[in-house]
């Protein structure tokens, strides 16, 4: 399959203008992150490199074998999850699968806090043990395997949203043939399910990996010290205590190396045939085994899963809120954070949407690898490198940085939220142009015509998805813009790190409860509204 | 899109619109840290003090801590529109110094509270650099590194740090002064201690009210901030014997500066009782002078027996020092 061509050229109607979108996206965003490293390069001429502190390859090795571990780890849970959900119907499934989704756009930080409030010595489940049995339970949370935990709640749940929604999606003449032939729960996954979740697989991995490859606060928090950290901390201690510039770019061209492996090889499996449709599944229930092992895959993940961001609504929903709301300073950043949300879910969505069509517009494996790789591009650059690179790019451009700002976040969460936005969507737009492609040319459609007629009433829940994805993304993480200056343009996560800083724990905690509850309404409300929109209009 | 353009034409606007508001004023810039800025740190109450005699307005420019101040400053260069960094401490002094970039702050500083004589910078707080636990949880804390060590491997301490984190380097500096040539084989001891090393205080912190530690690498004036803001005074430091290392915040004027004199003015304005005052229970540090009963007495005393390294050791040494306590973590 690899590299193979999937489609007939002839069956794919003919679509320059969306190969060339596709393509220009591509190259603008490969283009940003070349002058990225660039604009570091000059500042750091004439200044020699200190030379590496750390042994590079011992630390790749680490954050790889970690990596690689968090991914498999959370795709495992996340069919799983994806599995039980699709076939389980019970009251408060829609705020459990909003909470899985949420996961992954709270801040990282903040899910390892959750994960403590439930796991940590004076968690909920350790003071439940000592209540019952007078022991204490040491659940051994702080290195490597709390590392996985975390990653594993925080992308094991994403992965189970996106599958989900794949699942969904299987049309219901299928599920019908499928169940008048008597299928078996396995037979049924097997024949049924695994050709609808396959294709999104190797995008997801690539996405997971990514994401634990350079995830730095959390790995950091509960590592457990030295012994467990990743490439982004050395990268960070040569930009920051050494000011190091060049060490720091060949460290970040290490890692944007590893990760490019990564990224072709996700972006170099071809999706194999995926359909699209609607959610409205006939009830099929499994028997046996099968609907017990469903109830348990449910259990555990809302103990594992859940459970960790119910305590973070929990530690801070209570008297607090007044306190937090009745400050100006919540609301200007409140404002500027929904802002910042629905301009960057926008822009991510028109990105993804004109990648998406750009690579299903073709069959040449290596231009769909082009248009789909550089989509990817900012979760392997480190943050920090691409905090000073902006930074450098601004003042290099002759513009004030604080007025650069917003624009900055904007860009930089709308290319956060990409590769996920087109995990979202390319493989329901690979599907559509293999199976309709030949009727759409013999109807003669536009590229217009077949968006309109054709692809949005397909894509439209998953677009909601898209835009809940990317909005609650871009509440703000303000990483990017950390040399700024900018103290009038805060976000939500930024007041919660702020009062954080400044022994606030508890205002830390009720906004860390608020961002996940606008997440969560985003989350449920979004591909509800999208998907009735598309369903009035097909 | 059309949201994407009104926002990019409201940034720009503001950009254009704010400066020419203040225009009629010379405008003092400082870069500091972004909680020294906060609207609960120190920064409104000092711009307010200062602008009452200045004629002048100040406005502050934040970077993510101290050592992002310095760093901004160095990739901007001569260019730089700061006149004074204020927030740079004794571990990134030195650095600023070889920086080239600042000027001797040419004032006669004279009854500060600590020994003074370094012509650059301008000491504006200072604090040391703590164990703090609980004293409910921990009646007998450890009274020195050798006796945390001691403890079973279940007593836990939460620490920073030393690539990412000020008080994560005070600490290897503090074993450094205390240990010299044994520091490796301290940081080996307390390995078994240490729940998590991570990346900024504000996570250390976090950890430790969550209950996840017994004690956790913080500040002397830590219970302090317990015992004003919350009413809580079930928090203590740990009295180690081996004495504490300070970490004393500075300010220091650019070579650049286009407000020289006014930003003199402000180094000079950042010693005087007035401002002192601020300090205490906005930043949570010592004050440089003394202030009186303008102390509140959750402060108390600052401890004896104090650890000094010198710019130029640490400055030749400091790199290997982190690096040997890494290696002896690991």
């Amino acid at each position: 399959m690899l590299l193979s061509p999937r489609l007939n050229s002839l069956t794919l109607p003919y679509r320059p203008l969306r190969l060339i979108a596709g393509a220009g996206i591509a190259l603008a965003i490969a283009g940003l992150v070349v002058l990225v490293l660039l604009a570091i390069l000059a500042t750091a001429a004439g200044e020699p490199s200190q030379g590496s502190r750390v042994d590079v390859w011992h630390l790749v090795w680490m954050t790889t074998s970690q990596a690689g571990l968090s991914t498999i780890l959370s795709l495992i849970a996340g069919v799983a999850l994806a599995w039980a959900l699709n076939r389980l119907r019970f009251p408060g499934r829609d705020l459990i699968v909003g909470l899985f989704a949420s996961a992954i756009v709270t801040p990282g930080l903040v899910v390892a806090f959750g994960l403590l409030a439930v796991w940590g010595r004076s968690g909920w489940v350790n003071q439940a043990a000592l209540a019952l049995t007078g022991q204490s339970l040491e659940v051994p949370l702080f290195g490597l395997g709390g590392i996985l935990a975390a990653h594993v709640i925080l992308d094991g749940t994403f992965a189970a949203r996106i599958l989900l929604s794949r699942l969904d999606a299987i049309p219901e003449k299928r599920l019908k043939t499928g169940q008048s032939l008597a299928l078996g729960p396995w037979q049924r996954f097997s024949v049924i399910d695994w050709p609808m979740l396959q294709p999104s697989l190797p995008g997801l991995a690539a996405i997971i990996f990514l994401l634990a490859f350079t995830s730095f606060p959390v790995v950091l928090l509960i590592g457990g010290g030295p012994a467990n950290q990743t490439l982004e901390v050395a990268i960070y201690a040569a930009v920051r205590l050494d000011f190091d510039l060049r060490g720091a770019v060949t460290l970040a061209l290490v890692q944007i190396g590893i990760c490019s492996v990564i990224i072709l090889a996700a972006s170099a499996c071809a999706p194999v045939s995926a359909s699209t449709g609607t959610s409205a599944a006939p009830r099929w229930r499994d028997r046996g085994v099968a609907r017990a092992a469903q109830w348990l895959i449910l259990a555990v993940g809302v103990l594992g899963f859940a459970l960790p961001l119910l305590a973070i609504l929990f530690d801070g929903i209570g008297p607090g809120i007044v306190d937090v709301t009745s400050r100006p300073s919540f609301w200007k950043a409140l404002a500027t954070s929904l802002g910042l949300g629905t301009g960057s879910a926008l822009l991510t969505l028109a990105l993804a949407l004109g990648i998406g069509m750009g690579r299903a517009a073709t069959g040449s494996p290596l231009l769909r690898i082009g248009i789909g790789a550089p989509a990817y591009a900012y979760l392997a650059v480190p943050a920090v490198v691409l905090s000073l690179g902006a930074f450098l790019l601004v003042r290099n451009a002759g513009l004030m940085p604080e007025a650069a700002a917003p624009v900055v976040v904007l860009v930089a969460n709308a290319l956060l939220s990409l590769p996920f936005a087109l995990a979202t969507l390319a493989p329901p737009l690979d599907a559509i142009a293999e199976r309709r492609g030949r009727l759409i040319r013999s109807l003669g459609l536009t590229g217009w015509q077949q968006f309109r007629a054709v692809e949005w009433p397909l894509i439209g829940r998953e677009a909601g998805v898209v835009l809940a994805l990317a909005f609650c993304f871009s509440l703000g993480d303000l990483g990017v813009i950390a040399l700024f200056g900018t103290e009038d343009f805060a976000t939500l996560p930024f007041v919660m790190y702020r009062a954080l800083g400044a022994y606030r724990t508890n205002d830390a905690a009720t906004i860390a409860a608020l961002m996940l509850c606008i997440s969560l309404a985003a989350f449920v409300l979004l591909p509800r509204l999208f998907g009735r929109l598309t369903d009035a209009s097909s | 899109m059309h949201s994407f353009m009104r926002f990019a034409l409201a940034a720009v606007v503001c950009a254009i619109a704010f400066p020419a508001l203040a225009a009629d004023k010379p405008v003092l810039n400082v870069y500091t840290y972004d909680s020294f800025a906060a609207e609960w740190g120190p920064g409104p109450a000092l711009k307010a003090g200062f602008e009452k005699t200045c004629g002048c307005t100040v406005e502050f420019t934040t970077a993510e801590d101290a050592i992002s101040t310095l760093r901004k400053v160095q990739l901007e260069g001569t260019s730089t529109k700061a006149d004074v960094v204020v927030g740079l401490d004794t571990a990134t002094s030195g650095d600023a110094r070889a920086t080239g970039l600042f000027a001797p702050h040419g004032l006669t500083l004279e009854g500060l509270s600590l020994p003074w004589s370094d012509a650059d910078f301008v000491p504006f707080d200072y604090g040391y650099f703590a164990y703090v636990y609980n004293k409910q949880k921990t009646p007998n804390p450890p009274k020195s590194f050798e006796e945390l060590i001691a403890l079973p491997p279940s007593f836990k301490i939460v620490i920073e740090d030393p690539r990412s984190s000020t008080p994560g380097l005070g600490n290897v500096l503090w074993v450094q002064a205390a240990y010299g040539h044994r520091a490796p084989e301290i940081w080996k001891g307390l390995k078994p201690h240490i729940l998590t090393m991570t990346r900024g205080w504000s996570e250390a912190y976090g950890l430790f009210l969550d209950g996840q530690a017994d004690m956790v690498l913080s500040y002397t004036t830590s219970p302090a901030y317990h015992a004003i803001a919350e009413n809580d005074d079930k928090y203590a430091y740990a009295p180690f014997t081996e004495g504490f290392v300070p970490q004393v915040e500075v300010a220091g004027l650019l070579k650049s500066a286009a407000e020289a004199e006014l930003g003199k003015a402000f180094l000079a304005f950042l010693v005087t009782p007035e401002a002192q005052k601020v300090i205490p229970t906005t930043n949570w540090m010592y004050p440089v002078i003394d202030i009186g009963a303008d102390l509140p007495a959750a402060f108390g005393t600052p401890p004896e027996k104090v650890l000094e390294i010198d710019e130029t050791t640490l400055a030749a040494n400091g790199r290997a020092w982190v690096d040997a306590a890494l290696a002896a973590l690991e």
